[in-house]
């Protein structure tokens, strides 16, 4: 077993991992946050999707040991507060960008990182950006739409 | 799914990995593992020890050499390779080729070197390197010898890196010549069902100066296309026919058959590939 140090939404863990064991199974299943979900388990669906130093990656294609000393943002560090939702939260309810919801925490993690790291998106770029996250339900419409929501009440912040 | 169980080695520089790599048969180098990963989960690899590079800065350095030739480090990531105003000055191609694999989350993680040294026949990297004339580094504890990329990839997964070698560093010569590079994959994040890089300079009375032309996913490994290569050089390049070129210089190509795309299919996207990209190129447009 090896410790494993990291920092996962401002808060400081450590705790024992086995070399194989994947990121995303050390985030739900030791840590207990289990805000992230796993899907295809291939690097394909990007339902695992964290921020690691405010960039995505897929938390499935990760070993746990290879996040010492990691600054990671999950799912769960988005809410400003407790009960209080964030822009990507808010812009995804308001424009009922899920169905059954098991993509929905890597949507809102590629949508807290797109929206405040490209200029204002067309509808083509944010597909094309969002080409690592597979919804199975909703065709895609209402989660492009949440994503230039968010974008638009993210500038709004900004003036 | 789980890889099999092995040991991990956490290396904090060169030396050390290399150390390691000496010391551990049945070791393995984990770069980014945007492709060692999946390989682990399916068992299709499982060493026994497996040595990680990501925490050796060094590795993430990409520097000019004094003779101009980009140097980039086997940890630099496909987002660096993107973003690098360095590489994007002197090797635009490169940034291009980058933007076109797989998608932001991988990209984000997937490393230079470890694609090169997955050697998918599919991979973005390759046909891009070879045209470039990129050369691999590659160490051992106590050897240091350069290769090309070309004759480092030998077949599918299989390049000349021996036991307790690794590839540290990738060679680029400077390249601002006209280029264009392109994958056809039936949804972009996929493997590629042919893909073509191209780079070629006309001189100033119009005729082809230079033209390096290589595809992927079409046969065991990448490869340089030399026949199209020697047919356009020297010609003019508003009277070459193309057609009368492509065809018969892909004639013996046995393209692979897998179920992203039959040989015959195959042939068909690079000959289209090939005949308006290179038409592109003569004609002098811009990209």
């Amino acid at each position: 077993m090896v410790t494993v140090n990291l920092k996962i939404n401002g808060k400081q863990y450590s705790e024992e991992a086995e070399p194989r064991l994947l990121l995303v199974h050390f985030i739900r299943d030791a840590l207990k946050l289990k805000g992230t979900h796993i899907g295809c388990d291939t690097g394909h669906c990007g339902a695992c999707t964290i921020l690691w130093d405010g960039k995505p990656v897929k938390s499935c294609q990760i070993l746990a040991v290879q996040a010492e000393g990691a600054n990671i943002m999950t799912v769960e560090g988005l809410e400003p507060e407790d009960g209080k939702l964030s822009i990507e939260q808010e812009s995804f309810r308001e424009n009922f960008a899920q169905q059954c919801g098991y993509c929905t925490p890597g949507f809102l993690m590629m949508t807290r990182y797109l929206i405040r790291n490209n200029e204002e998106m067309t509808r083509e770029e944010i597909r094309e950006k969002l080409h690592g996250n597979y919804c199975m339900c909703t065709g895609y419409q209402q989660i492009v739409d949440a994503v230039q929501d968010a974008q638009r009440k993210y500038f709004a912040t900004k003036k | 799914m789980y890889p099999k169980s092995f040991e991990y080695l956490r290396a904090k520089s060169v030396d050390q990995a290399l150390q390691y790599l000496k010391d551990n048969e049945g070791s393995r180098v984990i770069a980014g593992g945007q492709s060692l990963l999946p390989m682990l989960k399916s068992r299709l690899y499982q060493p026994t020890v497996l040595v990680d590079i990501n925490f050796i800065p060094e590795l993430r350095e990409v520097k000019l050499g004094s003779n101009g030739d980009l140097r980039i480090g086997a940890m630099v990531t496909h987002y660096d390779v993107i973003e690098n105003s360095t590489i994007r000055e002197n090797a635009p191609i490169l940034s291009s080729t980058a933007e076109n694999i797989a998608d932001v989350q991988i990209r984000n993680r997937g490393t230079i070197g470890g694609s090169i040294c997955e050697a998918d026949p599919s991979a973005d990297y390759l046909p891009t390197l070879m045209a470039l004339d990129a050369r691999v580094v590659l160490k051992t504890t106590d050897s240091s010898r350069e290769m090309k990329v070309e004759d480092f990839i030998q077949g599918p997964f299989e390049t000349l890196a021996e036991d307790g070698e690794m590839l540290v560093e990738v060679i680029v010569p400077p390249s601002k010549a006209n280029y264009r590079v392109e994958k056809y994959a039936r949804r972009k994040a996929d493997f590629a069902i042919a893909s073509v890089a191209a780079i070629v300079s006309l001189s100033k009375d119009g005729k082809v100066a230079d033209a390096r032309i290589a595809t992927g996913a079409q046969q065991d490994k990448p490869h340089r296309l030399r026949e199209i290569e020697s047919a356009l050089k020297g010609k003019a390049s508003k009277s070459v026919n193309l057609e009368a070129i492509i065809g018969p210089a892909t004639e013996e190509l046995e393209p692979l058959d897998d179920l992203h795309g039959g040989p015959e299919y195959r042939k068909h996207v690079l000959r289209g590939m090939l005949s308006r990209m290179l038409g592109d190129l003569l004609s002098g447009k811009e990209a």
